[in-house]
């Protein structure tokens, strides 16, 4: 063997190996995509004016707390919209003790003019709000994607207030759909009147409407409250949260029903400690995702330590479990895509495209064996390389395996077939002007370069492109596709010849092709 | 062996009947689309819901379209997808207009339910089963505690067992194996569960009447976004080609190339939509690769024309391009007649799934070759006629 053609050995056989035992064994180093494996894809949008809303809730009460410290007057102080605050009847006198107040709000800016003012959340403040609330969200349902327990999720932002969640293999997807999407707000808040039927009896004596620090909230259906009424009046400040929250776990309330029991931190402690110190006989309302889920009277002062009872089912309980350790949502989320595919139509199509693809390289083979004899094996070979550099690949960068990556594969094992195709048929050409057997192999290799680098090259650049801008399906064609042409200018160009040269020599009388 | 001896025929004498054929079957295929009913976005682009069911039973398409009717759903489309007259794709055609993304995705939503839950209760479920667990659709959590309580330290593998017989992960054939629902308790029987589990699973369960293969919703605004993004990657593919034929051989190639490749998508379209089929992403990858196979051929040809014009100094432009033709002949057939043997055996064994996909592919692989020949070659010679080159470029 020639010094050169020992080192191309070499090589090729190197390149099979790493290939072979990257992607061994293959049913478990491979990917598959969710509509190979079956799973669930959402593409999710967090509703950030929630988030919004809530930093200028919060703004507001902190400037009711200024205005009373300052005994500054005004008739109602309100959200107007999200960023946007609004305050009626000041009174005009002290409109430069209101100025100072107001100028205290370094994120807003604000305009007064007699007994109304407005005040809006500057841009830049508003972005950073939306910003973080979207960031937080991708974290936490990570965390609980995390503690629900499913393997390789990906959870990833999409533009700025979207993100796509793609759990693999999951099979209750109602379920975590429910998990994911849950805000998880929990509060407790102290109960001023109720239950009710409705609104209208709750603030009867109110005038209709409830005082500033306080609201109506709903009690949520099939609870164990709601057999008492359906509203509640409370108080609008949230006494603990559950962002007070250190430890939550299942558990079993005193009538032997799934509930959910927790402890608190030192702070949040020491705040639940002197409200329900100071409220005995009172009660005191948990509230998740605006739903009062039960409003239990406070018999004594409890310092760190109390049960969630509601009407929940022992999945139910564990799941809540689940969100409250994972942390609320800061804002609401919105279902735009939700594709679930199950096991059984992902298996049907593995089975489908692997028994295709089994008829279509066997009879592929057959027909370059039969149409280029001995020379036919060399495609055989090459095709079959270009395969296991091709998943080899896939199991080297992680990529995933799709349906239109099938497509992919496909077209590059067409364009493996056709660059032999190219090569043998120069190869003809050539031996059919005389040439010899030595001579008409360089020579049909050589002219036959150019048609396969340039028709190659423009469709892996086009693959390119198309990996860069495509979503999902697309991105899983280009990459196969990519992989696959790539390794076809080394198996049908390099390798093909590597073989020509080892069972050609000068004493080879005839070409076999 | 040889397929084709040496041809001498003169393919570009016809290359205004191939350009009147094209602008033909274009022009009918846009009229399909525009005014008549051909085009048939799918879920991915036109937003909607679309649900696979397999059903325990082999109702009639109008059995099951009778059962949607008492929710008011009698106008989704309703297919049977094989498996033994099992399992049917359902997508509902309501849509709710001028209201916001949010509630109209819930809409769609809502309304996937409501078809499930009218063919589940057209089904029926016998009383004496009531209360018991639905062995088609539990998961696999539910199932390991079941069996759990019953065989300590076993639960988790039966249950993969069980549900491994449910997804049909042992078949090997895709005809008419029902996948996805067990029709009765002899099926686990027969891949061998063990008696005592069998009957356990007897004790507690029930085969419930349906089961959800695959559940897809895209709200409008997703669908515009997918939309969008397709045709972006699209057209910056096209940009790319575009560049790297003109650098690589001349401008006139490379515009001859996209020109190509343009009618190459617009034929198979066209040709598309006058059958049933919706338009999907994969079809989108599958007029992609269409286009990788054409512009393949396109390069090969235009190669040959770049290497023959050094050597026949004396020719015309046509006729360089004539016998370059003539020559990739024989590899052209070969090359697009193995890749038509591939597409084939996806058409007919590929499954459900794949079906339009390769459906798209027979066409376009016909197409290309016609292209490659009638198409890329008189582009470069009109346009060298348009724009004569300076430095005397033969015509």
């Amino acid at each position: 063997m020639r010094k050169g053609l020992r080192w191309k050995v070499v090589l090729i056989l190197a390149v099979l190996a790493v290939a072979v035992v990257v992607s061994y064994p293959i049913t478990k180093k491979i990917k598959l995509g969710l509509d190979l494996k079956g799973g669930m894809h959402l593409v999710l949008q967090v509703m950030t004016d929630d988030a919004v809303n809530q930093e200028t809730d919060q703004e507001i009460l902190r400037l009711q707390d200024l205005f009373k410290k300052n005994s500054l007057t005004y008739a109602s102080m309100a959200r107007i919209e999200p960023g946007k605050l609004a305050i009626q009847g000041l009174n005009p006198e002290q409109e430069g003790k209101v100025r100072d107040q107001l100028d205290l709000l370094r994120d807003w800016d604000y305009s007064l003019s007699g007994p109304t003012a407005t005040a809006t959340y500057k841009t830049l403040a508003i972005q950073a709000i939306r910003e973080q609330a979207v960031g937080q969200s991708v974290e936490t349902i990570r965390n609980r994607v995390d503690a629900f327990g499913v393997a390789e999720p990906i959870i990833q932002r999409q533009g700025t207030s979207r993100i796509i969640v793609e759990l693999p293999g999951v099979d209750d997807p109602d379920r975590v759909q429910g998990i994911i999407k849950m805000t998880a707000l929990l509060e407790w808040k102290l109960v001023q009147a109720g239950p009710a039927p409705d609104e209208a009896t709750l603030l009867k004596d109110l005038g209709g409407a409830p005082p500033d620090n306080q609201e109506v909230v709903a009690i949520a259906p099939k609870s164990r409250e709601s057999e008492g009424g359906s509203f509640f009046l409370l108080e609008k400040v949230a006494a603990v949260t559950g962002a007070d929250l250190r430890t939550v776990r299942r558990t079993l309330d005193e009538w032997n029903n799934p509930a959910v029991s927790f402890g608190l931190k030192a702070d949040g402690a020491r705040r639940f400690e002197s409200i329900t110190g100071q409220n005995i006989g009172r009660r005191l309302a948990i509230i998740l995702d605006g739903k009062v889920q039960s409003a239990p009277v406070i018999n004594a002062r409890i310092s760190d330590e109390g049960i969630i009872t509601g009407h929940f089912t022992v999945e139910q309980a564990d799941d809540l479990v689940t969100v409250l350790k994972a942390g609320a949502l800061p804002a609401g989320l919105k279902t735009l895509e939700n594709r679930t595919i199950g096991p059984s139509l992902g298996a049907d199509s593995v089975r489908a495209g692997m028994l295709a693809g089994l008829i279509a390289i066997v009879s592929v083979m057959a027909f370059m064996v039969i149409y280029y004899k001995l020379s036919g094996f060399n495609a055989v070979a090459a095709m079959l390389l270009n395969v296991v550099i091709l998943f080899g690949s896939l199991a080297y960068f992680k990529a995933t395996l799709t349906l239109p990556g099938i497509a992919g594969i496909i077209l590059g094992l067409g364009m493996s077939v056709d660059a032999n195709v190219l090569i043998f048929e120069r190869i003809r050409e050539e031996h059919a002007l005389g040439k010899g057997i030595l001579s008409s192999i360089a020579l049909g290799f050589q002219r036959a370069f150019t048609a396969i680098f340039d028709s190659n090259l423009t469709t892996i650049i086009s693959a390119v492109f198309l990996f860069q801008f495509g979503t999902g399906a697309i991105k899983g064609y280009a990459i196969t596709l990519i992989i696959s042409l790539t390794a076809n200018l080394f198996t049908a160009v390099f390798v093909s010849h590597v073989i020509f040269d080892l069972t050609h020599n000068k004493n080879t009388k005839t070409l076999s092709i | 062996m040889r397929l084709l001896k040496a041809t001498h025929i003169n393919f570009l004498k016809w290359k205004y009947v191939a350009l009147g054929l094209t602008v033909l079957i274009i022009g009918a295929g846009i009229l399909n689309m525009t005014v008549g009913k051909g085009w048939k976005p799918g879920v991915d682009f036109g937003g909607g819901t679309l649900i696979r069911v397999v059903l325990k039973d082999t109702p009639s398409v109008s059995d099951v379209r009778n059962s949607l009717e008492r929710v008011g759903l009698g106008n989704s489309l309703i297919q049977s997808t094989g498996k033994g007259g099992h399992e049917f794709l359902i997508r509902t055609r309501q849509v709710f207009l001028g209201k916001t993304e949010e509630e109209e995705i819930e809409a769609h939503a809502r309304l996937a339910d409501q078809v499930i839950s009218a063919l589940k209760a057209s089904q029926g479920t016998p009383q004496d089963q009531a209360g018991l667990l639905d062995l088609n659709t539990i998961d696999k959590a539910n199932l390991t505690s079941l069996l759990e309580a019953s065989f300590p330290g076993e639960g988790a593998g039966l249950a993969e067992a069980v549900i491994g017989v449910r997804n049909g992960v042992n078949v090997l054939s895709t005809e008419g194996a029902i996948t996805g629902i067990l029709t009765g308790f002899d099926q686990l029987e027969r891949e061998g569960i063990k008696p005592e589990v069998l009957q356990v699973l007897k004790d507690k369960t029930t085969l419930g009447p349906m089961a959800v293969v695959s559940r897809e919703t895209v709200g409008p605004q997703a669908g515009a976004e997918l939309r969008r993004k397709a045709t972006l990657a699209v057209i910056w593919s096209l940009i790319g080609m575009l560049i790297y034929i003109a650098v690589r051989f001349k401008l006139a190639y490379g515009v001859a190339a996209i020109l190509t490749l343009t009618q190459d998508v617009l034929i198979t379209l066209s040709i598309y939509s006058f059958t049933n089929r919706e338009i999907n992403l994969p079809i989108v990858a599958a007029l992609l690769t269409i286009v990788g196979f054409s512009i393949n051929d396109t390069i090969v040809t235009f190669d040959r024309v770049r290497e023959n014009l050094k050597t026949m100094r004396k020719d015309s432009l046509e006729g360089v391009m004539n016998v370059s033709i003539n020559q990739m002949l024989g590899r052209t057939m070969i090359t697009s007649g193995t890749v038509f043997l591939t597409v084939l055996a996806l058409f007919l064994f590929g499954g459900e799934v794949i079906n339009d996909f390769a459906f798209v592919m027979l066409i376009g692989v016909i197409e290309g070759i016609y292209s490659t020949v009638y198409l890329s070659c008189p582009i470069v010679l009109w346009w060298n006629k348009i724009f004569p080159s300076k430095r005397g470029f033969r015509k």
